[in-house]
Parts: C-alpha cells; structure tokens; sequence
C-alpha cells in the first residue's frame, strides 16, 4: 500500500475544477489587495516615529499564496492602475518593496512639509502617480518627459525621493528608509539565526513567533517570518502540527 | 480514464487527447523503480546522457573519467525485475578515450551508427558505434557541443561559438559576441538553422547560423524595461551565470537556468521574458547543467537537477510538482524518455537511475484469491473491474 498521495493533473479533476471555477476568478485581484494589506499591518509604524508609509516586500505575498506568477501578474496590474508603487532597495537585486501610492504620497508630503523642496516634490509625485510604474530614472527621461532641471533634480535626491544609481541614473527610493533597510537586514539575520540554532535546525512556525525577539529584531516576528518564507531562505514543510521552518544550507545569510 | 476512452472510441475527442492526458498522469506518478536498474559502469560522476531519437532504445552516457558508455533501455526478459545492461564501453584502456572528463556526448540524429563526444581535453571526437573507434578528431578548446544534421556548434572558451561540418571535417565559421566562456549550446527543433548560446557573461544570444552578422538577439530579463535592472545588469538574460539551456519540443519556448538560483522561460521567436515565476531552483553548478522538458504531456513538466535531487516544475505555471529523491550526490544530468515517459538521471555518485511511472500495480492480495478460487476467474483488466457489484450472483 502506498501511503504517498498521488499526483493527479487537472484533467482528471473535471468535477472539482467546474465547482471551484466561479469563486476562484474573481477573487484574483482582491486576494492580493487584501494580503497586502494584512501584511502592511504588520509593518512596525512607531519604529520610524511615523515618517515611512507600511513597506512590504513583495516576495512576502508568494508565502501567502501559492502561485508565483499569477502574483506577479497581479502586482504589476495594480502598479498598472497606479495603485500600488515599486522600489528596488538595493541590497538585493531580487528585493522589491511595495508601498500603496495613497500611502507613499501623503508621507513624503507629510515629510517635505515646511522645506523648500516641497514644490519640486509635489510636481514629481503628480507627474510619478498616475502614469509611471519605472523603478528608475535617467537623465534624459528627467529632462525631457518630466520637464525637470538640474537643480530640481538635486533637490529631488536631497528630499530622499530619488537615488543614485549611477552617473545620471537614479532609482525611484521611500524617504529615510535607511533605518528600515538596516533593521530589515539586522532582524533578517537574527531571524535565521534562530532556525539555525534551534535543533536539528528546523523549527515550528508556531513556535518561532512566540518566540522572544532579541534586541536585533525590531520588527514583528511575523514579518520576518513572511519574508524568509517567501524569499525560500527556508524550506516550508506541512507537517500535522502546523508549518515547519527548516534552514536551508547554502544561505550567503 | 474510462470516460477518455469513451470520448476516443465515439469520436468526441481528438485521438491525441486520450495519449496527452495519459502521459500526463504517468509523469506525475514517476518513482524511483525498485525493479529498473541501471548497469554502474562509470568509476567517476556522470555528467551527460542522451538517448537516440529513433527507437528511444539505445541511451549514451558520458562521465568525469572520460569513459562513454552505450546502454540498451529495452525490457526483453518477461520479467520486470531488469537491468539495462551495458553493450559496450569505451574504457580507460582504449587507445581513443578521452584523456580528461567527458562533457557532452550526443547521438548522431538519424541513426546510431555514429556519435559525438566533447570533453575537457579539447578534443571534439566523432565516433563510430559499431568498432568504437574514433573516426575524427577536431581540436578546440570546448567542452559543450550540439549536433544537428550533420553540423556541430561547439561552444568554446575563448567566447565564440565554432561551427563545424561533419562530413567534411572542417570548420566552417565562427559567430562571434558573447564575452564569456560558452556554457551551454543548443539547436532549435523547430528551425534547422537558429542556435542558442549561454555564457558565463549572463548572456543568452539566439543566432541564425545563415547569416554573417552577429545575433538575431539577446535575451533580456526585464523585457528591454531598462529601469528595473542595475546598469550593469542591463539586457542580461540572468544575474549570474547561465548554465542551462533547453528547449521545448516544438521548439516556441526555451528555458534557460542561471546561478542567481533563477529559471527563465523564454519565447524563442521574440526573445520575451513571459515572467513565469519558478521560485528560487537552487543552481549552484560551474559548468553546464543539463536539464530536460517533457514531451506529449498536457501541461508540461521541466525535470530540473536541484541539488541531489531532481525538481519537477510545471512548464507554464511556475509551480513545483514534486522533488524527485534518489541520489546519494549531486546530480548533473537528466533524460526523458518520450515514449515510455521515463526519466533517466545521472550524476556525482556514479549512479543512473530510472524513474518510471507507478500506476495502477495488481495488489498481491487479488492474486491470491485468485488462485484460490480455482482460477475459475479469467484475470480481469482492472479497468473493468468495480467496487460495487458482487460475485456472489
């Protein structure tokens, strides 16, 4: 007797796939929508004293569902729609964060307020929302569709909208997200640090978010839990107490 | 099943239907075989297999000592405990081996009576099957080739791509571009003459072997959207090495692996991107990893060595089906086979295994009764058989 379950392909599930094929089309767009914002909930906002608008990383939605592309599609419809904007963080070519746009511009203002580059700011979030969905910027995209000097772009790289990328490039970047990107690392580390000690080297997800979090985990656990999740830092295997975490050798973490 | 054999015989359905939806779930339900065996010959880790076109009966393998050796895949004893038995070998002391690792071996395409071999000795050996000897030789410092008719790519390490002609024993020319040493090679199915070339510069370029000029194209990650990339990773098919090639079998899609622990599935006629999201395929081979793709199957399956193990991707969704489990090492190299829907892997620990589907197997407790009740039963075909009626009236 094989206690294995077996492989059967969609052809063979004729009946289960005509029931469930209603429901599961029109829930597309919404799921994401809402795991984003599930997922912004658990972002740490006292941290920052408030000045960064809920971050998510994009590789924490594939922990949530189990559809890659279909997530990916999704995402770059709602970036599509202006809905939701995109940063490459940089310590990562893979890492993207994502940040609702309604978000991303009342920060940014709330942090120009009062500065001189408030006006240059303004102008670019109004030409940046709606229309664009690039990670990055050249010079000539700058001057020529933007409309945008030289001065105003320095003034736009001192607000912290926008960084260097290399001589006359610049990525589109969240104002003072420096702490979060050092946090995220330190409390990444930690977090894989803990499955890593823990022994045999896997751990009960359960069990790892009741864990304590040491002084280098300045986010909730579940975040980090999210993210390594999703990033496939570590192995996820159903079990039936739950989902086992088991640390993946070969990590450069 | 029964309701595909019904559609078949009454016409609904096309007849290729019923063979999709069946080789489907015989590759879903591939296993380790107790009964299928693979005679060990190598000393050494396999790197390469090819099985020839014609009767899918005769499987080439090449391994890290330089010794090639010729199988015979099929099941003539009535038994289904079997061996693939070795029919010859080219040995440490024949006077043509290779005299360093064995990188590609392939069968010639319309007949076994000859083969190919490249290694890392820089030697590109042409072989004749039945006196194994080497019939001629080419020197160039490669050790990834591609046979097609009768013209071999062979990707080299000073980066360019040699073409060279079989029957005349010449080279007949270069394509030049990439920057980097070649990983990987591979011919269209589709079109006799457009090529595929992978380097260690993060490149994939697509040629037309008829024309002069360079590539038809590069494949580009981010779909020419130039923002998404740092600039040096602009235009680059991976974010790391690519080592792997591999084209469908109607040749319209090509994937390709790399060591940022990426698989891309590529348009082979545009050159897109089509973004299907594989999830992290652990990769972390120096040289070529040879990777193959179902064929006849109705969503495609990607056999993928990860590691010791070998992952089953589904072609265009993205998601992985299963891991196959069975190697004691790395392993380097994995085969279909279309007609049996098996898959032969090879790798560092010196092993073949076949992985043959499991279906449907008669339980023991059925044939006992059997012979129990006298045999007054014909043994009746499991697919007429229900779980329902009684025997009793």
């Amino acid at each position: 007797m094989s206690r294995k379950r077996a492989l059967i392909a969609d052809t063979f599930c004729l009946t289960k796939r005509r029931r469930c094929a209603a429901d599961s089309v029109t829930d597309g767009a919404a799921d994401i929508r809402s795991s984003l914002q599930y997922l912004m909930t658990l972002f740490s906002r006292k941290l920052f004293n408030d000045s960064l608008p809920p971050v998510v990383l994009k590789h924490q939605l594939y922990s949530l569902h189990n559809d890659k592309t279909s997530v990916d599609k999704q995402v770059n419809e709602l970036r599509e729609n202006g809905d939701l904007l995109m940063f490459q963080l940089g310590f990562d070519s893979e890492a993207f964060a994502l940040v609702f746009a309604e978000d991303y511009r009342t920060k940014v203002l709330q942090g120009e307020a009062g500065r001189e580059t408030l006006g240059t700011v303004e102008k670019f979030l109004a030409k940046l929302i709606p229309g664009c969905s690039d990670l990055s910027f050249n010079k000539e995209k700058m001057l020529k569709e933007f409309l945008f000097t030289d001065p105003a772009i320095t003034q736009l790289v001192k607000s912290g909208v926008l960084t260097v990328r290399d001589a006359g490039s610049w990525w589109l970047s969240i104002p003072n997200s420096g702490k979060f990107i050092k946090y995220f690392i330190k409390g990444r580390k930690a977090v894989l640090g803990m499955v890593k000690k823990s022994k045999y080297g896997e751990i009960l997800k359960t069990e790892l978010e009741g864990h304590h979090t040491t002084s280098q985990v300045k986010f909730q656990m579940k975040y980090h839990i999210h993210e390594i999740m999703g990033a496939e830092l570590v192995e996820s295997i159903q079990t039936t107490s739950g989902t086992l975490l088991r640390y993946v050798d070969g990590n450069v973490n | 099943m029964l309701s595909f054999l019904y559609a078949r015989q009454s016409g609904l359905d096309d007849p290729v239907r019923l063979r999709r939806a069946e080789s489907t779930r015989r590759v879903l339900s591939l296993e380790l075989n107790h009964n299928r065996d693979v005679d060990r010959i190598h000393g050494n880790g396999i790197n390469t297999l090819d099985t020839e076109v014609i009767d899918g009966r005769y499987m080439l393998s090449g391994g890290s000592d330089g010794v090639i050796v010729i199988y015979d895949l099929e099941n003539n004893s009535k038994k289904p405990q079997y061996t693939c038995k070795a029919i010859c070998t080219v040995g440490r002391s024949s006077r043509h081996v290779h005299k360093f690792s064995v990188e590609t071996v392939q069968w010639y395409p319309h007949d076994t009576g000859m083969f190919v071999s490249s290694s890392f000795d820089k030697t590109m050996k042409v072989w004749d099957t039945e006196t194994l000897k080497v019939v001629s030789e080419l020197l160039c410092y490669s050790s990834h080739s591609a046979l097609l008719c009768s013209v071999l790519a062979v990707g080299t390490k000073d980066p360019k791509v040699q073409l060279c002609d079989l029957k005349s024993g010449s080279r007949i020319h270069i394509l030049q571009g990439h920057r980097g040493e070649i990983l990987s090679v591979r011919w269209s199915p589709r079109y006799d003459h457009i090529l595929a070339t992978a380097s260690t510069d993060s490149r994939v370029r697509i040629w037309d072997v008829r024309r002069a000029s360079g590539s038809l194209f590069t494949l580009d990650q981010h779909n020419g959207d130039k923002s998404k990339a740092s600039s040096e990773a602009v235009n680059t098919a991976h974010n790391g090495r690519v080592n792997g090639l591999c084209f469908t079998a109607d040749g319209l899609h090509l994937l390709s692996t790399g060591t940022d622990d990426r698989m891309r599935l590529w348009n082979s006629g545009t050159g897109e991107n089509t973004l299907v999201n594989y999830g992290k395929v652990v990769n972390e081979s120096r040289k070529g990893l040879k990777f193959t793709v179902s064929r006849g199957c109705s969503p495609e399956f990607v056999f993928v060595p990860c590691g010791s193990s070998v992952a089953v991707y589904g072609l265009h969704s993205g998601e992985l089906i299963t891991m196959l489990r069975g190697h004691y090492n790395n392993v380097d190299c994995c085969e279909f086979h279309p007609d049996y829907q098996e898959l032969y892997s090879g790798g560092k620990d010196c092993n073949i295994l076949a992985w043959v589907p499991v279906l449907r197997q008669p339980g023991i407790e059925d044939d006992e009764t059997n012979s129990k009740r006298g045999g007054t039963q014909a043994a009746i075909n499991p697919a007429f058989e229900d779980a329902w009626s009684s025997d009793e009236d």
